[in-house]
């Protein structure tokens, strides 16, 4: 009877399941922050980053376990989770996403021993909630094979305000994910007015508007690069760490255009997160990860520019001309995170093409 | 023998122990985390606010994207139509040469979608394909942006989602009463003329429900817009998918997707009275198998030959273009000019050399087998006690069931991290959150809808003289179901297993929220080596991942299919047994499937799935 043994068969997994189901269950609880594992939440692994923070830290005696999601995802679920943390650890997310861990109480404070050697004022100075390791601008850049420098505009409202950039710069419209959300938060920090909707004059939002309407929407899937050297388009924006690679793999020259009011910039932070079950391992971690030596040789592998000032003679020279070149702009990041959901849903319902 | 009471369904201890389970599940794992999210999302501090709608409805944006959504649906409605019926006629009905070649051309689709089946087609016909290049070469007066919009969204969504029609239709078509066409031969009717008044109109059951199932999936599109609609043609899905990701958006992504879920309960609804209402007599009560059919005009004939291997083409193209893109390098690729040097198997390297590539896929598959087997043999008595007690118990049941095909998956993994987060006395005093289980408990949750349906359809189709019989010969009810009822439901549910498990290898949007982090599962792991800042090789390594998926989606396909199916169906020597496991271009959203009709195929392979493949754009 055939239809029998396959009854059989079906029955027999389910069986299995049942048993495997409770026994994965309780390995699963194990996950929780008890055991010795460190569960260490990211969205800082991509390029081969994960793997070396695993091998390093098993090098120092750690055992790790990178859980590494987008930044979005990776602030929702610590979020989700407060309750019952899943991890130990986070970093790599950005000061807007630690501000909002830290106002929803799913980070806790602690100072770790290289707390001197970092700027305070590029954390969390009034709590030490969270505390900064790696540095980034968000820059809008061109090819100078392409383009000459002097063709290139000076400020950013020339992009949408000049003819000649008509539809030649991209605009990233995925406004879930953090670069082109730093992006809006760059264009409506110049036209802050308590007055104005959500905190905004009329005139940011008109910038904001006419910023998308003569932009060239980002292709997904398509690299900026790929786009100039099809000469899509001329300008685009990326955070200062693609800079290197891209022109390395598309034999660009990148031009960074550097306006009078500085360009965003986003420090990637590291806590420990609240209600975790092993606090001494995460804070061995965190001592660890943010300590010179490790920042200098994570500088030296990932073309990072760290925080940490004695780490950053290690960075390489070219990381640190640009961004020592790149003034910052003044952004308020704790009103921005008070915003940049209803900006986002502003923009989305309204100005994008 | 249909009773709209609740009293037959109590004689049964068995059937008051099934539906006491399904209540509880129900409450627990369905009603009670989502209602928890809906409550906190409409009513912020306690307080009604509605001021989602009034966000919602004065935005351009939003209402333009609404209505694209709705005209595409619309749209594949016809145009999914002319297409399936084209590929199921002239591979399944009529006699042409090498329709098993074409067969499998066409059924491409079942393997891959998402993401990498809109850029295959962008490859070719996109402003830097290589279609588009030789066009312009000859003449340079064609618009390079002709492939895209409206026209280039109905086009690649039309192509990738026949395959329900591939499986509801092709095995409708070979349960065709034969005699009925014979009878009209001797008569002296046309090959047109059987076509259209015979054939055709005894599909329409069939053609009816994979019409409605085509509309849903319109509805929920998501990657063919975001990569070729350009922004003339955007629809509601990506706004349904970033606004579920922000707190203080969530309501409009929640009323959004009600909006959605409301149409879709419409078309359920129809299909429910339709089922009710109607006995088709379709299929063939004599066994006399359908003989493919000659077409006698000789102009006809070159016609449809042309025309189905030119669809053929169509088909096949992007699929071994992404063959051959995985084994390229990503330059040549973004760029579009490609030469000999640029052929790699550094991609391959890149999957296969990190260190632990192997485990993620192990981990899905465990995952995938368990919950498409979970969810099946958990709603195989479901499904028959709904089919047969109608009542009003059941219906709400059955409708409250079909909660996942109404809300983003996001969302219901969400309200799972949020609801189970403390010790909760549905479950025992459990806590969830952080656990292995809890993930499985969501790949279940979200193929119920898919599966119920099927497998209702597929107990709808068998006769109720066959119960009769048993019962007549003294066979006790759980006997009858175990011998008469399962063997014969078997394939569908073998089917919908596959299918199930299909589609669940590499879902990142329930994972992203609900894996715990030993158990990395495979969607993660593709999105971890696909996006990131230095990352120039992603579309490369998302086409590698898209081979090994279409690899063992066709090994999944093959052992459910190719040996439960054959023996029947290689009849004609000719044709392979359908395949199933279907790929939407399309959908975060309400991943839709509509059942076949009651009355038509046992083995009827169900399609469609909403995927959101995890995207080579980063998500930082």
């Amino acid at each position: 009877m055939r239809s029998a043994s396959i009854a059989a068969v079906v029955i027999g997994s389910l069986a299995l399941t049942s048993c495997s189901g409770a026994k994965e269950s309780t390995e699963g609880e194990a996950g929780g922050g008890s055991s010795d594992t460190l569960i260490v939440y990211t969205n800082s692994n991509s390029d081969g980053r994960g793997e070396w923070v695993t091998a390093q830290a098993a090098e120092a005696g750690m055992t790790i376990e990178i859980v590494g999601l987008g930044g979005a995802d990776l602030a929702n679920r610590i979020v989700a989770e407060k309750n019952n943390p899943v991890g130990d650890v986070v970093f790599g997310l950005n000061n807007m996403f630690f501000e909002t861990l830290k106002a929803e109480e799913a980070i806790t404070a602690y100072e770790p021993e290289w707390a001197a050697e970092v700027d305070t004022a590029s954390g969390d100075p009034d709590d030490g909630a969270f505390w900064p390791i790696v540095e980034q601008a968000i820059v809008t850049v061109y090819d100078t094979n392409k383009v000459s420098e002097s063709d290139a505009p000076d400020e950013l409202s020339d992009l949408w305000e000049d003819d000649q950039y008509q539809g030649r710069y991209e605009v990233n419209t995925a406004l879930g994910q953090a670069t082109p959300q730093l992006v809006l938060a760059g264009l409506l920090s110049e036209n802050l007015d308590e007055d104005g909707d959500l905190g905004v004059d009329d005139d940011g939002w008109e910038a904001v508007e006419e910023y998308y309407a003569n932009g060239s929407p980002a292709i997904e899937g398509t690299d900026l690069y790929a786009r100039f050297s099809r000469d899509e388009v001329d300008y685009g924006v990326i955070p200062s760490s693609g800079i290197a690679s891209r022109d390395e793999e598309y034999g660009t020259v990148t031009g960074v255009i550097s306006p009078d009011e500085g360009v965003p910039y986003v420090t990637e932070q590291i806590a420990m997160i609240a209600g975790t079950g092993n606090e001494t391992g995460a804070q061995e971690f965190i001592d660890w990860f943010g300590s010179a030596e490790v920042q200098g040789a994570f500088a030296q592998e990932f073309s990072a520019y760290p925080v940490n000032e004695t780490a950053r003679a290690e960075a390489p020279a070219e990381v640190v001309e640009l961004i020592d070149s790149l003034p910052k702009q003044d952004i308020d990041y704790g009103f921005v995170r008070e915003n940049i959901a209803g900006w986002v849903e502003k923009t989305e319902l309204e100005y994008l093409p | 023998m249909r009773r709209a009471s609740l009293r037959p369904m109590l004689r049964s201890p068995l059937i008051i122990v099934t539906s006491i389970v399904l209540i509880w599940f129900t409450v627990t794992f369905l009603v009670f985390p989502n209602a928890n999210l809906l409550v906190s999302t409409f009513f912020p501090d306690g307080q009604f606010s509605g001021s989602a709608v009034q966000r919602l409805f004065s935005s351009d944006r939003a209402m333009n994207s609404l209505w694209h959504s709705f005209l595409l649906a619309g749209t594949l409605a016809v145009t999914v139509n002319v297409v399936g019926i084209f590929i199921v006629l002239v591979t399944k009905y009529f006699d042409l040469r090498g329709s098993r070649v074409l067969w499998l051309g066409y059924a491409t689709t079942l393997i891959y979608g998402g993401i990498v089946l809109a850029a295959g087609y962008n490859f070719i016909y996109g402003r830097y394909g290589f279609v588009t290049n030789a066009v312009r070469n000859v003449f340079p007066e064609v618009d390079p942006n002709w492939f895209s919009g409206y026209f280039a969204v109905v086009v690649v969504m039309t192509l990738a989602t026949t395959t329900n029609h591939m499986l509801f239709l092709g095995s409708a078509i070979a349960k065709i009463d034969y005699q009925t066409i014979e009878a009209a031969k001797n008569m002296g009717a046309s090959t047109w003329t059987i076509l259209w008044r015979i054939v055709l109109p005894a599909l329409r059951p069939m053609i009816f429900a994979v019409t409605v199932l085509t509309f849903l999936i319109g509805l929920g599109a998501l990657t063919a817009p975001l990569v070729l609609g350009g922004t003339d043609f955007q629809t509601i899905a990506p706004m349904i998918l970033t606004f579920s990701r922000t707190t203080s958006s969530r309501d409009i992504a929640a009323l959004l997707a009600i909006i959605l879920g409301l149409a879709t309960i419409i078309l359920l609804a129809i299909m429910n009275r339709v089922e009710k209402s109607g006995v088709y007599f379709s299929v063939a009560k004599v066994a006399t198998p359908l003989t493919k059919q000659k077409i006698r005009n000789p102009i006809a004939k070159v016609i449809v030959t042309i025309a189905a291997w030119v669809l053929f083409v169509v088909y096949v193209l992007p699929v071994l273009l992404i063959v051959l893109f995985s084994f390229l390098d990503s330059t040549a690729i973004l760029t579009g000019t490609i030469t000999w040097a640029d052929f790699t198997l550094s991609n391959y390297a890149t999957v296969f050399g990190s260190a632990s590539v192997m485990r993620p896929f192990i981990v899905s598959l465990v995952y995938s087998a368990l919950a498409s087997v979970i969810v099946v043999g958990g709603l195989l008595f479901v499904a028959r006690i709904f089919q047969k007690y109608p009542n009003p118990l059941t219906s709400l049941l059955e409708y409250l069931l079909h909660i996942p095909w109404i809300l983003p998956t996001i969302l219901i993994a969400l309200a799972l991290v949020m609801t189970f987060d403390q010790p909760n006395p549905l479950i025992g005093g459990q806590v969830l959150t952080g656990t292995t289980l809890l993930l499985l408990v969501a790949y279940i949750i979200v193929k119920i809808p898919f599966t119920l349906r099927l497998l209702k359809a597929g107990f709808a189709s068998i006769p109720d003289s066959l119960e009769d019989a048993a019962r007549i010969l003294g066979a006790k009810s759980l006997f009858t179901f175990r011998k008469v009822l399962f063997p014969l439901v078997l394939p569908t549910a073998a089917a919908i297993t596959a299918l199930n498990f299909n589609s669940l290898l590499d879902d990142y949007d329930a994972a992203v929220f609900l894996y715990q982090p030993l158990y990395e599962p495979l969607g993660i792991a593709i999105k971890a080596s696909t996006e990131g800042e230095n990352n120039l090789d992603s579309m490369s390594i998302t086409f590698v991942y898209t081979v090994l998926l279409m690899i063992i989606m066709g090994l999944a396909m093959y052992l459910v299919y190719g040996r439960s199916a054959s023996p029947r169906k290689r009849r004609r020597g000719g044709v392979t047994p359908p395949t199933a496991a279907a790929s939407g271009a399309s959908t975060g959203v309400s991943a839709p499937l509509v059942s076949p009709l009651a009355s038509t195929s046992v083995d009827a392979g169900p399609g469609a799935r909403g995927s959101e493949e995890p995207t080579p754009a980063g998500r930082t």
